[in-house]
């Protein structure tokens, strides 16, 4: 589904990315880690047709971009570390807004269920500004999904959240992952991003270092295997949690 | 320049599509300025303030004062008018909305068009008040139709020069402060004729004729600065 | 363009404007004729239209570097953009600060709120406000992006600038075409040309020193594009030697 072949950005003089390979199949969930400055909102923005590269070859669903990247827009949804959100808007508000601009068919009804999905059906006619962050990031899954997209991205969707609303993400994630969504997430959280996803790539200095398959590791094993690539400790997560 | 093709369904819709997007987005803004009514009070009252101002820096010239109501009122606006403009574009700066909206499917001519559409509307709100508030103040009749159709078009002139400039300004480090800077020097050659013609309508016999030709300048803006919003806005927004 | 082809005309342009500059200043004072009604000062006049001819041709460059820039994404034409809005902007002010010279005797004051000196001031901070856009944007693409989208609306401000000209009742003379304008000018006994020889003269005067400070653009542009050139690869020098005394850190 995201074939990602060669894959260059620089900016001005300084290469971020320097050659990513990266293959994720239709229906798979790939997670992508790695430590901060590896480029990885970088590549994020370009699979979600927001930056173009300076050159390789990014294909999504056999279209080429960025020549393609009207076609695929439609296909693709986003969850970044920012809601993406209006504050001054209701959760319902927000949600028929990105309704209209995908032109959806029964946009109210979509709009209801969706709320529902997400357990945020009591709310909804409360401005988002006033949600808990927890909230704002399932509304924003929500409103992600609410197109229904082939391929969803997520940019370090669990910033911010505490215990209990990372649970309730993960089981989102994983009914949306069951749905047969083709997934790309990206987290500096190695717990998370080992947990829910078939496969992990490591970026490492504008690379893919390494690709484990989840089954085939235990977390104290990805653990040493992500310090022996990227060189650092995995000192922010809980190694067995 | 790469052409952003919008289609995903049959290509005959596309014009629809553009117009829907359009929509779209001129009713989000107008439901969060139902919600806040931050945009237009904010605009009012930085403009109440600035002609209550200007009236003690004339104190008890009132003659002066009538004499340069034009070029406050157009003044006025210019300035009340970028107040508009930040905070129209920092909501979707705010959290990094923008990106949601850019991904959508959707012409960036639309996001373009509808923020200034949404903009002028929230102007048009402001002048409305304006009008009132000049002509009681200064005794002048600024509610003419003719005056009132110059403001119309100058508004959104201006309007859509601002919001290219801002739609830039917002994503450089001096944000708020480059904007007057850039926009105010590119709208002059607009408000000139704008204001000459109101001025003239101030007058006991206003002469039709310079009217006309100044109205036609101030048309001529309009449409070669929307055309070029029109061009290159997805330069603006994208990287 | 490469810096060797740059370095071989740079001095040829150097040569040939400094001669070109000669012969006109010798032409503006020793060839043309003694306007008969403002004297010597009109003398000025040559470097005035000369100097405010170049400065629009400076800008068009910059409007077709930058729209050049926007289709081709290639960094000359940045440099070219703002190489000649930096060019343009030091002309315009010539032209301007020989104008209001002239001014003081023709009109009897430095300055006047006419329309078309205030659209030429506002020209003047249009371009000006270029650099400022310029230096609050510090990533490269972004900067060259903004500026290129920047001077091309820039430009509509000299269109609205030209058509106010033709529009405006103006106590500013007009040289060339727009007979009623140049009536009214004639009318307040701004502007005069003899016909005949003496006529003739001003006009080979005139065209010598358009030509002259054509010369001068183009050798200022060369040598700024090098100039830039230069900085790049300075910028580029220390990218480098930075990378590798990190790697022998490491």
């Amino acid at each position: 589904m995201i074939q990602i072949r060669g894959l260059i950005k620089q900016y001005g003089l300084n290469p971020v990315l320097r050659g990513v390979d990266l293959h994720v199949p239709a229906g798979e969930f790939v997670t992508l880690v790695g430590p901060n400055g590896a480029g990885k909102s970088t590549l994020m923005r370009i699979v979600a047709t927001l930056l173009k590269p300076t050159a390789g070859e990014v294909k999504i669903g056999g279209w080429l971009m960025p020549q393609n990247s009207g076609r695929v827009r439609r296909h693709i949804g986003l969850v970044s570390h920012q809601t993406l959100l209006y504050g001054d808007l209701t959760a319902a508000e927000n949600l028929q807004f990105f309704a209209k601009l995908y032109r959806l068919d029964n946009s109210d009804d979509r709009v209801a269920e969706a709320l529902k999905r997400v357990g945020l059906a009591a709310r909804q006619r409360d401005a988002v500004r006033t949600f808990s962050r927890g909230m704002m990031q399932r509304l924003t899954l929500a409103r992600a999904t609410l197109h229904e997209p082939d391929v969803l991205l997520l940019d370090e969707p669990y910033t911010g959240l505490d215990q209990d609303a990372s649970a309730l993400l993960d089981d989102l994630l994983r009914r949306e992952s069951a749905k047969g969504r083709t997934i790309l997430m990206i987290t500096h959280d190695l717990v998370h991003g080992l947990n829910l996803c078939d496969r992990v790539a490591i970026l490492s200095r504008g690379k893919i270092a390494q690709e484990v398959a989840s089954g085939e590791v235990t977390g104290a094993e990805f653990l040493d295997i992500y310090a022996a690539q990227t060189g650092r400790k995995a000192g922010m997560t809980k190694a067995n949690g | 320049m790469d052409k952003v093709d919008t289609a995903v369904s049959a290509p005959s819709s596309s014009g629809n599509q553009f117009v829907t997007a359009v929509w779209a987005i001129v009713w989000k803004d107008l439901q969060i300025e139902k919600h806040t009514r931050q945009t237009v009070s904010l605009m009012v009252m930085f403009s109440l303030v600035t002609v209550v101002m200007f009236n003690f820096a004339l104190e008890t010239e009132l003659d002066a004062a009538r004499n340069v109501a034009t070029g406050l009122l157009w003044a006025t606006i210019l300035l009340a008018g970028t107040l508009g403009l930040n905070r129209s574009l920092a909501i979707e700066r705010e959290n990094q909305n923008i990106d949601a909206v850019l991904i959508a499917p959707i012409d960036r001519r639309a996001v373009y068009l509808a923020k200034v559409i949404s903009v002028t509307i929230f102007t048009l709100l402001l002048e409305v008040v304006l009008v009132f508030v000049f002509v009681i103040f200064f005794n002048k009749p600024f509610w003419q139709p003719v005056v009132l159709l110059v403001l119309f078009l100058g508004t959104i002139g201006y309007v859509a020069a601002g919001v290219l400039i801002t739609s830039m300004t917002m994503q450089t480090r001096a944000r708020e402060v480059l904007l007057p800077i850039l926009l105010m020097p590119l709208v002059l050659p607009l408000i000139l004729p704008a204001a000459t013609a109101v001025g003239e309508m101030m007058t006991v016999q206003p002469d039709m004729s310079i009217i006309r030709s100044m109205v036609s300048l101030v048309a001529a803006y309009d449409l070669v600065i929307l055309a070029t919003g029109l061009f290159t806005y997805h330069l603006v927004v994208e990287s | 363009m490469s810096l060797p082809r740059l370095n071989r005309w740079i001095p040829i342009f150097n040569w040939l404007a400094a001669i070109t500059l000669v012969v006109s200043l010798v032409m503006n004072f020793y060839y043309a004729p003694t306007e008969r009604t403002m004297g010597n000062v009109q003398r000025i006049f040559y470097f005035h239209v000369g100097t405010a001819w170049v400065g629009a041709v400076a800008f068009f460059v910059a409007l077709v570097g930058g729209a050049l820039y926007l289709r081709q994404k290639r960094e000359l034409w940045d440099t070219i953009a703002l190489s000649s809005v930096e060019i343009g902007l030091v002309f315009l002010t010539i032209a301007t600060a020989a104008g209001s010279v002239w001014g003081k005797p023709a009109w009897n004051t430095w300055w006047l709120w006419s329309p078309r000196l205030t659209l030429i001031t506002v020209a003047w901070l249009t371009y000006a406000a270029y650099f400022m856009l310029r230096g609050a944007i510090e990533e490269h693409e972004k900067r060259a992006r903004f500026a290129a989208i920047y001077v091309i609306v820039a430009f509509v401000t000299i269109i609205m600038t030209y058509i106010s000209i033709r529009i405006f009742r103006d106590i500013h003379p007009v040289v060339f075409g727009g007979t009623a304008e140049a009536a009214q000018g004639a009318s307040e006994g701004l502007q005069e040309f003899e016909a005949g020889l003496e006529s003739m003269k001003m006009g080979i005067t005139l065209t010598v020193n358009t030509v002259t400070f054509t010369i001068m653009y183009i050798a200022w542009m060369l040598n700024r594009v090098r100039l830039q050139y230069l900085m790049d690869r300075v910028d580029s020098l220390k990218m480098r030697v930075a990378a590798r005394l990190q790697g022998g850190n490491a």
